[in-house]
């Protein structure tokens, strides 16, 4: 057997008792270098339309926010794979950029893949996360503590909507509110709390119409007849990018129908203005953030970087300033740690979030910002310019 | 160049794996997998959970399709159901090695119903009829709030035993591959059996097997359950692996993937559920990390390369149907028969 010498066990002894210091030292490395943004955005698949522009949208924002000096002089890194809009596919990248890069911020690419990575991410007590989802499961602290949903959930942004149309209708009498929706989360979540703040400001909920996820096979025609027995003043499209609202409007304006067609957040994109236009109505809606050629500071810094780096494009989606912004809420969070002189942990960075109160987001989001309750309690309604081809403020900014 | 196995009792020539080099080979397979959390990254690590988790669920379709020829397009709602199964015992505190089991047999009992059309449609109308069931057990997924959690899904406690939380992969691992192994020997061993040779007579010619004194009744419906019940387990531990489901997961893609994993794999083969499996989760993430490799490389071409991955991936799956309809097993068995014929040709 091998013998082993007193200088050797000396040599043990001593490394086992700086150890601890060494990984100490270690983990102060770990708070001195890059800050991480990880990020599985659906580039390809169903969802590739709003991924590019989700990825787009963060990429720019840590670029921009490093040629500003960074974060506290630390720069921002960005570290993204695209997910394709499959749970098992956002999951493995999770684990991978987790165990490479020890990320403090991911981003991830819809309701689905946040609930699947939660427990990990608790579990790590080193990483928060946002993403492009809206739904209010992923705004509840008790459940997702490490989560923060980067605008209004559709719950609030169906009640901004009812507080607006309470507040701007011209009519003698009030409008006879219709809903026409999908059975996707996208779809149902915000309903329950539109038609309570509808029954709050008594406004009548006069038909549901329920679709199949995408709006994909619908019988329009059936649907059309049925809202034409109800008489709706205002339809309310919740769920939808594109299709089938131009073929509801079409069909509406044929039957004789005279109605203002709504819609939300990522509803109110190029494809559902354009295509509401092709068929000569003017989409109205409640928008998270400002729309793409609104004169606000913000807003000027995105399309003058786009410019720089993606000439040609003009147009800011609200995909794209949704990716912005997630990467303003996460430089936000990561400053105020680092200002206090706190490591970036799960626990310090959810007491950071929750402390953002009256934040000035530059004009993305028109009101002083309250993330305290880990989503934007405010929305807007916005309308298309058939003149300027593109959708323009249509009210204040309404907090609820 | 091996001219024959030879065999001194007919007890011998029946074991599973019946010649020393099989036995080395799972003796090596099993060490790898024993040790594989040891040093794997923390990423192949997750990868190798949600491939074993795929492989269990692939197992069971291929005994219903690929053994016993019964079409279904409601495999991922069963798993659903597994998982759903897990979430609402799991809550109220009841041990995995409880869960699973009646997750298994609750997806069991289901499959039987959705079966049922077997007897008097086959081939697309037997898959249009399953495909019903799916629509029916997705929907019930969305609305059944309060088992459920409707929309926004569930979440499902960690697995425990004796008091000790299996949590992260390094844990999950030994759990999915533990059942991968038990139910891989199951699946092998049934194909031995009466069910498993009545499977193969009613996928050949339901008639004649009949004749034969096969109960088709009974054969068709324990094909479904068995199934079935593979993917209850499956979905049982895809819960505890994730921690959270949303109805989403389980759509009818998911069904899809696992029917195109028995066909790439090979029909009627634990070996082709396994490599199927492999195939069909490994390959796409292979081509997705070289497609990622290819947009960090060109950035201003990202939104054309990264799609690439999927369209190479779609590509080969073509390419197995057209050159090779018999799947990765036949493509194993003939890399093996080089082996055992060389320096010959086969």
């Amino acid at each position: 057997m091998k013998q082993v010498s007193r200088r050797q066990v000396v040599q043990g002894l001593g490394a086992a008792a700086i150890s601890p210091l060494l990984m100490q030292h270690g983990a102060a490395l770990a708070q001195s270098g890059d800050i991480v943004i990880g990020a599985a955005q659906p580039v390809t698949g169903v969802f590739a339309f709003a991924g590019l522009q989700m990825h787009y949208g963060l990429m720019d924002y840590v670029d921009w926010r490093n040629g500003k000096g960074g974060v506290q002089g630390r720069k921002l890194r960005y570290v993204m794979e695209d997910s394709g809009f499959k749970v098992d596919q956002g999951v493995a990248i999770f684990k991978k950029i987790m165990a490479a890069e020890k990320p403090s911020f991911f981003y991830c690419d819809g309701t689905p893949l946040v609930k699947a990575i939660t427990r990990d991410a608790v579990d790590s007590k080193h990483v928060m996360t946002s993403s492009t989802s809206l739904a209010s499961a992923v705004a509840d602290a008790s459940t997702t503590p490490q989560h923060f949903v980067p605008g209004a959930t559709y719950g609030r942004l169906h009640e901004v909507l009812m507080e607006h149309v309470a507040k701007t209708w011209k009519g003698a009498e009030k409008p006879r509110i219709a809903y026409v929706y999908t059975e996707a989360e996208f779809g149902i979540d915000g309903i329950p709390a539109g038609k309570a703040r509808a029954a709050k400001l008594g406004l009548p909920i006069v038909a549901e119409v329920i679709t199949k996820p995408g709006g994909v096979g619908v019988d329009v025609s059936t649907e059309v007849a049925k809202l034409r027995r109800a008489r709706p003043n205002i339809v309310i499209f919740q769920g939808y990018i594109n299709a089938p609202m131009p073929e509801f409007a079409r069909q509406m304006k044929e039957a004789g129908m005279d109605v203002d067609i709504y819609g939300t957040a990522w509803g109110l994109d190029k494809p559902a203005f354009d295509g509401l236009a092709n068929v000569g109505e003017n989409l109205t809606g409640v928008s998270l953030y400002a729309v793409s050629d609104e004169d606000v500071p913000m807003l000027r810094e995105m399309r003058q970087h786009q410019a720089k780096v993606r000439s040609g494009t003009t147009y800011l989606s609200p995909f794209y300033i949704s990716g912005w912004f997630s990467g303003m809420v996460f430089a936000e969070i990561a400053d105020r740690c680092l200002k206090d002189k706190k490591a970036l942990t799960l626990d310090n960075m959810k007491a950071a979030l929750e402390s953002i109160k009256n934040w000035d987001t530059g004009g993305v989001i028109g009101l002083p910002v309250d993330l305290s309750r880990h989503e934007v309690l405010a929305g807007r309604v916005i309308r298309y310019n058939p003149a300027k081809k593109s959708m323009e403020p249509a009210g204040e900014w309404i907090s609820v | 160049m091996r001219t024959g196995v030879f065999y001194e009792q007919y007890l011998s020539e029946e074991r599973m794996w019946n010649t020393p080099v099989k036995r080395w080979w799972v003796a090596v397979l099993v060490l790898l997998l024993l040790t594989l959390p040891f040093w794997s990254t923390k990423y192949l690590l997750a990868m190798a959970c949600i491939i074993g988790i795929h492989i269990l669920a692939t197992l069971g379709l291929n005994l219903t399709t690929g053994n016993a020829g019964l079409i279904s397009l409601s495999h991922g709602a069963f798993l659903g159901v597994g998982c759903y199964t897990v979430a609402y015992l799991g809550k109220m505190g009841v041990p995995f090695f409880v869960t699973l089991p009646i997750a298994g047999l609750l997806a069991a009992a289901l499959g039987v119903v959705v079966g049922l059309p077997s007897l008097r449609v086959k081939g697309i109308y037997l898959a249009i009829a399953t495909l019903a069931a799916h629509f029916l057990l997705t929907f019930v997924f969305r609305e059944w709030g309060s088992v459920t959690g409707g929309i926004q899904g569930t979440s499902i406690p960690k697995a425990s035993l004796f008091g000790y939380a299996l949590s992260g992969d390094f844990d999950n691992f030994y759990l999915i591959y533990g059942l991968v192994f038990l139910m891989a020997v199951a699946a092998r061993n049934l194909a031995r059996t009466y069910i498993g040779r009545a499977f193969i007579a009613v996928r050949d010619r339901d008639i004649s097997a009949e004749i034969l004194g096969v109960h088709l009744l009974t054969t068709k419906l324990q094909a479904f359950a068995i199934g079935a019940f593979y993917a209850g387990v499956a979905g049982g531990v895809l819960g505890y692996f994730y921690g959270a489901i949303t109805p989403e997961y389980f759509s009818l893609n998911l069904s899809i993937f696992y029917l195109a994993a028995v066909i790439t794999g090979g029909l009627g083969s634990v070996l082709g559920s396994v490599l199927g499996a492999v195939f069909m989760t490994f390959v796409p993430e292979l081509l997705r990390l070289l497609a990622n490799l290819g947009a960090q490389s060109f950035p201003g071409l990202a939104s054309i390369v990264l799609p690439m991955g999927q369209v190479v991936f779609g590509l080969l799956i073509i390419g197995f149907l057209v050159f090779e309809p018999h799947g990765l097993t036949a493509v194993w068995r003939r890399i093996q028969r080089v082996f055992h014929l060389w320096p010959f040709k086969t």
